[in-house]
């Protein structure tokens, strides 16, 4: 017996071995995203690139809380566990200047149609700095900022002519944030547990930025100049405070807690069933669909006297650069084949997934995929987007704090801004940007 | 004979050199390298991300501390959740000591159902109070609205979010102080309060001349542990209001921001230097007024 267990020992030895010898040879892909439905989406379609090419592709999904934290930690090793990153449109200046996106200029122009892509996804989502034709990152989820609002409230025959007799217009989608607030106004009735609008204000990562983006641009005020990193006079000005101000007005007519509600907080408002208009990012509107079936709209965000401007989301596709030079060449195949036209094409057919295509965005197919389709095409040329420099997340940091006291009331508008116009200025000057 | 005796010096020598020497050695890589090394770094512009060399910045990382903003509230923040929540806690502490000094029936099973909170790890507790003061479905103000009273938005209310870190270590560490102030309150002779009622003395009064001072010493050990507990806290804040927000950003969560967030090494190491030279002053001028106060309770004794 004893003399039958050593060769046997000896044979699972060697074919573990051999087992493991055949995995590490057999080809593989690891992207890191976040967790939400076109990540799970990708998963998905990535079986087709498999089928293709036989390289198998693991979409590692991280929740959107530490998402961000864990990918840099990850980057602060040696090699990372991921071969592509899709890292959001704030972090481009920080993965390319610190070495840890590989560039992709000389090999994307002769890979994939860059015409084929909206120039705002190539400007916002691709490039670093920003109008410098080098690029880092090819699109994967094109996103924007849009609301939700309840169809079957504003389709009401009884709060329509309630609402024509109080405000002399008919209850329809608002153009502008001044028929916003009217209609946030109406349909506020806490009493009966009804609010009127739940917006971005959270202080965890960009929430409250991006919340309040729309306000500040429509109302005439800037981040500061791109050229020249100045902040004082683009920020801190009468037209951005009045947008700020304006931000607050409408959070009186949101659920308690309102005044600090995340991507995840707004979503719960709105289908609870208690919000009446709900702002967030289209990606999030599968789970509201799926939820409330038709009582559900969309409208493009509003704009105020002629201005409208949209807070870009969406993240690109970056290959880091600490992984060997043949997992780069694999993930340059990975990231050509995605863009492809036929790919994209049944990309859009995954809950929440956007494309950067333009024939794609303009297609029918597209628009009729998803109740909110036609409202994301609508929105994208309205884009916009925070710095992508390498201290954006300090610049956030202190967008959550500062506005955050706005918010609250402990700042006025305008002190708060003038405040966080000293501290972007501090930051960017700190990093090198700007005299 | 002699030779043999100093032969067996030799090897009791060694052997206490090899019992020691592991606790000694872990030690110094896991406490007094990293000491070091962040000392070092604080110095420096290290990035935790960065593919760049690691260069000499000088005292600019220091010099940072007087202009960041973030600094100086963070500081004040803390200090006054150091102050409220231990003096809270050592008032209810030392007040529950008191009503739990006597035997009574049922004593056991109070003190252990009183100590259940201080066993429970504070990250996971943060996670539980957050759902129990959510301001639209938290338990807490279900319970408030049955009794007719308001909504207090306990996370979100920028005159609420502190009050509501304060309650729950409150809630968390009033036991601690109620197991050291009891074990000081026993440890007082019975023939110290048996002198006291020979000598008529009132409650008041041995409660200021007996119980009191011979109490201080333990009570003030347990408030220089909470105090520097304290001063790191972190777990709560993360947990409740999250680590970026004004109203609530102690300096452990500043720390975490500019370390993680921000990815800077240099300043983080540099602010964290300054908070333990902080804590080593606090704590050290505490810990001699501690040994003043024993050596007087020695002496009264």
């Amino acid at each position: 017996m004893k003399r039958a267990i050593g060769p046997a020992a000896v044979a699972l030895l060697v074919s573990l071995w051999v087992v493991a010898a055949a995995d590490a040879d057999e080809k593989s892909l690891t992207i890191w995203w976040a967790q939400w439905d076109p990540a799970a989406g990708l998963q998905e379609l990535s079986q087709d690139f498999t089928a293709e090419t036989g390289v198998a592709v693991t979409v590692h999904q991280i929740p959107w809380g530490s998402y961000q934290d864990q990918v840099f930690l990850e980057y602060g090793n040696e090699s990372t566990a991921f071969d592509i990153v899709v890292g959001d449109s704030q972090w481009i200046g920080r993965g390319a200047t610190k070495g840890l996106y590989l560039e992709l200029t000389d090999w994307i122009g002769g890979a994939i149609d860059l015409d084929g892509i909206h120039p705002l996804a190539k400007r916002y989502l691709m490039e670093y700095p920003t109008g410098s034709g080098k690029i880092w990152a090819a699109p994967c989820e094109t996103d924007a900022l849009g609301f939700a609002y309840r169809r079957d409230w504003f389709e009401d025959m009884q709060e329509q002519t309630t609402f024509r007799a109080n405000y002399g217009r008919e209850l329809t989608p608002p153009q502008t944030w001044k028929q916003f607030r009217d209609i946030a106004e109406f349909f506020h009735r806490p009493h009966g547990k009804r609010y009127g609008a739940a917006l971005l204000s959270g202080r965890g990562y960009d929430s409250i930025t991006m919340g309040f983006q729309p306000f500040l641009w429509a109302f005439g005020g800037a981040w500061g100049d791109p050229e020249t990193f100045a902040v004082k006079g683009h920020l801190d000005t009468p037209a951005a405070a009045e947008g700020l101000q304006f931000m607050i007005e409408l959070l009186k007519f949101s659920a308690p807690g309102g005044t600090n509600a995340d991507y995840g907080g707004v979503l719960n408002a709105f289908t609870n069933g208690s919000t009446a208009m709900a702002l967030n990012y289209f990606p999030f509107f599968p789970g509201i669909v799926e939820a409330m079936g038709d009582k559900v709209g969309f409208f493009v965000v509003p704009g105020h006297d002629g201005t409208r401007a949209i807070s870009l989301g969406g993240q690109g596709m970056s290959i880091s650069t600490k992984i060997p030079a043949l997992q780069q060449a694999l993930a340059k195949r990975f990231i050509a084949w995605f863009q492809q036209k036929s790919v994209q094409q049944k990309w859009i057919t995954y809950p929440g997934a956007f494309t950067a295509n333009k024939e794609l965005l303009d297609s029918a197919a597209f628009r009729d995929a998803y109740p909110f389709n036609g409202t994301f095409a609508q929105s994208l040329d309205h884009l916009r987007d925070f710095w992508n420099v390498p201290v954006y997340n300090e610049l956030l940091a202190v967008n959550a704090r500062v506005l955050g006291e706005a918010l609250d009331g402990s700042k006025t508008p305008q002190a708060a801004l003038e405040r966080l116009a000293m501290e972007h200025e501090m930051i960017l000057r700190g990093a090198g940007l700007g005299r | 004979m002699g030779e043999r005796d100093g032969g067996a010096e030799l090897g009791d020598h060694w052997l206490k050199v090899g019992f020691v020497a592991p606790a000694l050695l872990l030690l110094l890589c896991v406490n007094v390298f990293p000491l070091f090394y962040s000392l070092w770094l604080s110095f420096t512009n290290a990035d935790l991300i960065g593919s760049g060399a690691v260069q000499s910045v000088g005292t600019l990382n220091y010099s940072f501390l007087f202009i960041d903003p973030r600094y100086a509230e963070a500081l004040r923040t803390t200090a006054l959740f150091v102050v409220a929540a231990v003096s809270a806690q050592l008032v209810l502490g030392y007040g529950l000591a008191l009503c739990l000094q006597e035997r009574f029936r049922g004593k056991a099973v109070l003190l252990t159902l009183l100590l259940v909170p201080m066993m429970m790890p504070p990250a996971v507790m943060g996670v539980y109070w957050k759902l129990i003061l959510d301001g639209s479905y938290g338990v807490l103000n279900h319970g408030l609205a049955f009794l007719g009273f308001g909504q207090p938005q306990w996370t979100t209310d920028p005159g609420l979010k502190l009050l509501s870190l304060l309650i729950v270590d409150v809630w968390m560490w009033t036991p601690f102080m109620l197991l050291i102030s009891l074990a000081s309150l026993n440890a007082i002779p019975t023939y110290i309060y048996e002198a006291a009622a020979i000598d008529r003395a009132g409650r008041w009064r041995v409660f200021r001349r007996i119980t009191l001072p011979m109490s201080a010493p333990l009570v003030g050990l347990a408030v220089l542990l909470r105090s520097t507990d304290a001063l790191k806290q972190f777990d709560l804040v993360m947990a409740i209001t999250g680590p970026n927000d004004g109203a609530t950003q102690t300096l452990s969560a500043l720390l975490y921001q500019v370390m993680f967030r921000d990815g800077k090494v240099g300043m983080a190491s540099a602010y964290s230097y300054v908070v333990l030279v902080v804590v080593i002053a606090l704590a050290s001028i505490f810990l001699r007024y501690l040994n003043h106060l024993q050596r007087r309770v020695g002496t009264a004794s």
